[in-house]
């Protein structure tokens, strides 16, 4: 048996001159502050995500009707890795970029596409997730937010929690339960809810490190159009869960911690540490290594398969990287150091946030609960 | 896979399967020879198989797999002539390690639908489950390390790759060995079952052409004096068409 079927990844021609691209974008327009290009996935700047909208950047593979550029799955793959190893700002558009465009694309009816997805490209329309709920969170089929018709309207009643970025889009895509009565995974439906919608309140939560990135957000009859059902009535539970395994292999998943090991690669430079040296080496061989898996399911998805249990393997693995780098580096370098000063900056500030890591995107127990179904356990 | 690569496995497979652990020079040379199989790497030109550092992948991960008592990898690169034995060989033990994790991965699961205790198979305990999805995790790094390296050996220059390889194949030997042995319980642990060839050579593999501690200050030093800000760039360029 071979659980990860690898392949030769047939990297783009146009990859050298991507990447040349996007350096210079983030070179004029991306953070300094390496605390500021950790994690960067989460960090939204507008006025970013809208040079990346004018460069050509965002909605890269989608239909030029719908203001994509028809790009290539992989050449978009170099974009986005560029951007994260970078540490720029793209937390503002990385959710609609990512999944909520493509999901419009794939599912929505014409008049959702044209409302939403060309201003997606441009970088003026940013988008949430609703999924969790005060009594749902891993698991999801209890949601009890509702749908229910009201001549040919849907009113929407319920809350959401954990929303990233709720207050800074113009759009949530709500997984909500239309069926009165429905039960787990049936009965649900995906909706498009404008964020200016009547009835549409947004509280935010502030995370620990003082940062406002979730929110709560509350439905009080909130009207909608028959045409803000996305896909088909009831069959929100396979339409949400499909759009999840796209989401779990990206580079975004091993690349959060990034700029903390390329300031330890700095400050190790500055002296002669063997246990240093060997931490480099360790660190260096595991991004390859994940570069390698996370772009190979990358090939995979580009060609239409759906290489789900290798993409959960990349997650968890990702993670792990993601999250014990800010604890090696602890372990490793003496803060005391005056020359220290930036690496313990953005070491504490990882060591804060990368709890996280293994808990957005599905909990570490419940991905390795799917690579366990995916091995044929039973 | 290409087709010769696939017919190279076909043909592999099940012979270092009949062959496996008890394999031996004296009985079992003579067969590899008449497949050409010592002289994978020997260019055509020299009368070998001509074959790629991806074919090599394909024979060292098999002969891993199976756990072939005879070291054909060693034959192999020593019969290619190659610049650096060191680095080839610790190519050779990566894929080692990448099918040897395969198998005892594999093993593992069969073991844990099976075997039944408290009124149900061990598969079904959550515990057990978050453990195999672990060392499935690590299988597959080793796996997709080793076939990084055998693309950037077909392209050239491929000594950060074989070492991060390495490495990384090392690294992934702990879990595997711990998990494969904790799930197996005591069958694990005796002569006649399958696991012990395998995790023997897993031991003896992590060890032999550079341990965790020679590629990781290796490949630390190179990529400190490269430069904090050339190394996103050279990992990058290392795959890209020039």
């Amino acid at each position: 048996m071979q659980t990860f079927a690898t392949e030769a990844v047939d990297w783009p021609d146009t990859a050298t001159r991507l990447r040349d691209q996007v350096r210079d974008l983030v070179a004029q327009h991306g953070e300094r502050d390496p605390v500021r290009r950790a994690n960067s996935w989460t960090k939204p700047n507008p006025a970013f995500s809208r040079k990346l909208g004018d460069a050509g950047l965002l909605g890269m593979t989608w239909p030029k009707e719908y203001g994509g550029h028809e790009r290539s799955q992989l050449e978009r793959y170099v974009v986005i890795e560029e951007l994260l190893a970078a540490g720029a700002p793209v937390g503002a558009h990385w959710i609609a970029d990512r999944q909520s465009g493509p999901l419009l694309l794939r599912l929505g009816n014409d008049r959702l596409k044209r409302r939403w997805v060309p201003a997606i490209a441009r970088g003026e329309a940013f988008a949430c997730i609703g999924l969790s709920e005060p009594g749902s969170g891993s698991d999801l089929a209890s949601v009890r937010t509702s749908a229910r018709r009201d001549g040919d309207d849907w009113i929407i009643n319920g809350q959401k929690v954990w929303t990233t970025g709720a207050h800074i889009s113009q759009f949530m895509i709500a997984l909500v339960r239309s069926e009165a009565g429905s039960e787990r995974q049936a009965g649900l439906s995906q909706f498009v809810i404008p964020m200016d919608a009547p009835g549409v309140t947004v509280k935010p939560i502030i995370d620990l490190t003082g940062a406002h990135e979730f929110n709560e957000v509350f439905f009080d009859d909130v009207r909608l159009p028959a045409d803000a059902l996305l896909g088909v009535e009831g069959e929100g539970w396979k339409q949400a869960t499909a759009e999840l395994s796209l989401e779990r292999s990206g580079p975004e998943r091993y690349l959060s911690s990034m700029v903390l090991f390329l300031e330890l690669v700095r400050y190790a430079g500055t002296r002669t540490d063997p246990a240093l040296q060997q931490l480099v080496g360790r660190l260096a061989a595991e991004a390859w290594t994940l570069r390698l898996m996370s772009a190979s399911v990358a090939a995979k998805l580009a060609r239409g398969e759906d290489p789900a249990l290798e993409a959960t393997i990349v997650k968890d693995l990702g993670n792990s990287y993601e999250q014990a780098i800010p604890q090696l580096v602890q372990a490793a370098v003496d803060f005391g150091d005056a020359d220290a000063e930036v690496l313990r900056a953005v070491c504490f500030y990882l060591l804060q946030v990368s709890p996280s890591f293994s808990l957005r995107g599905g909990t570490r127990e419940i991905i390795r609960g799917i690579i366990a179904r995916g091995l044929g356990l039973r | 896979m290409s087709d010769t690569r696939r017919m190279l496995a076909e043909m592999v497979d099940p012979l270092f399967a009949g062959m496996g652990a008890a394999a031996i020079v004296e009985r079992d040379l003579a067969r590899l020879e008449e497949l050409g199989l010592p002289n994978l790497l020997v260019p055509e030109a020299e009368g070998g198989f001509g074959g790629s550092w991806l074919d090599a992948l394909t024979v060292f991960r098999l002969a891993g797999y199976h756990a072939l008592g005879i070291d054909l990898p060693k034959l192999i690169v020593k019969r290619a002539a190659v610049a650096d034995t060191k680095l080839s060989m610790a190519f050779a033990r990566a894929c080692q390690i990448a099918g040897a994790l395969d198998a005892a991965l594999a093993l593992s699961i069969a073991y844990a639908n099976e075997r039944q205790q408290f009124g149900r198979p061990l598969g079904k305990f959550q515990a057990v489950q978050q453990s195999l999805a672990s060392f499935a995790c690590e299988a597959a790094a080793a796996n997709c390390a080793a076939m990084g390296a055998a693309q950037a050996l077909d392209r050239g220059n491929a000594e950060f790759e074989v070492a991060a390889a390495k490495l990384r194949a090392n690294r992934a030997v702990e879990m595997g060995t711990s998990v494969a042995h904790q799930v197996h319980g005591a069958i694990g642990f005796t002569e006649e079952y399958a696991l012990a060839p395998l995790t023997r050579r897993l031991w003896q593999w992590r060890s032999e052409f550079g341990n965790d501690a020679y590629w990781s200050a290796r490949l630390g030093s190179k990529v400190i004096a490269r430069g904090a800000d050339r190394f996103w760039r050279d990992l990058s360029a290392r795959t890209d068409h020039s």
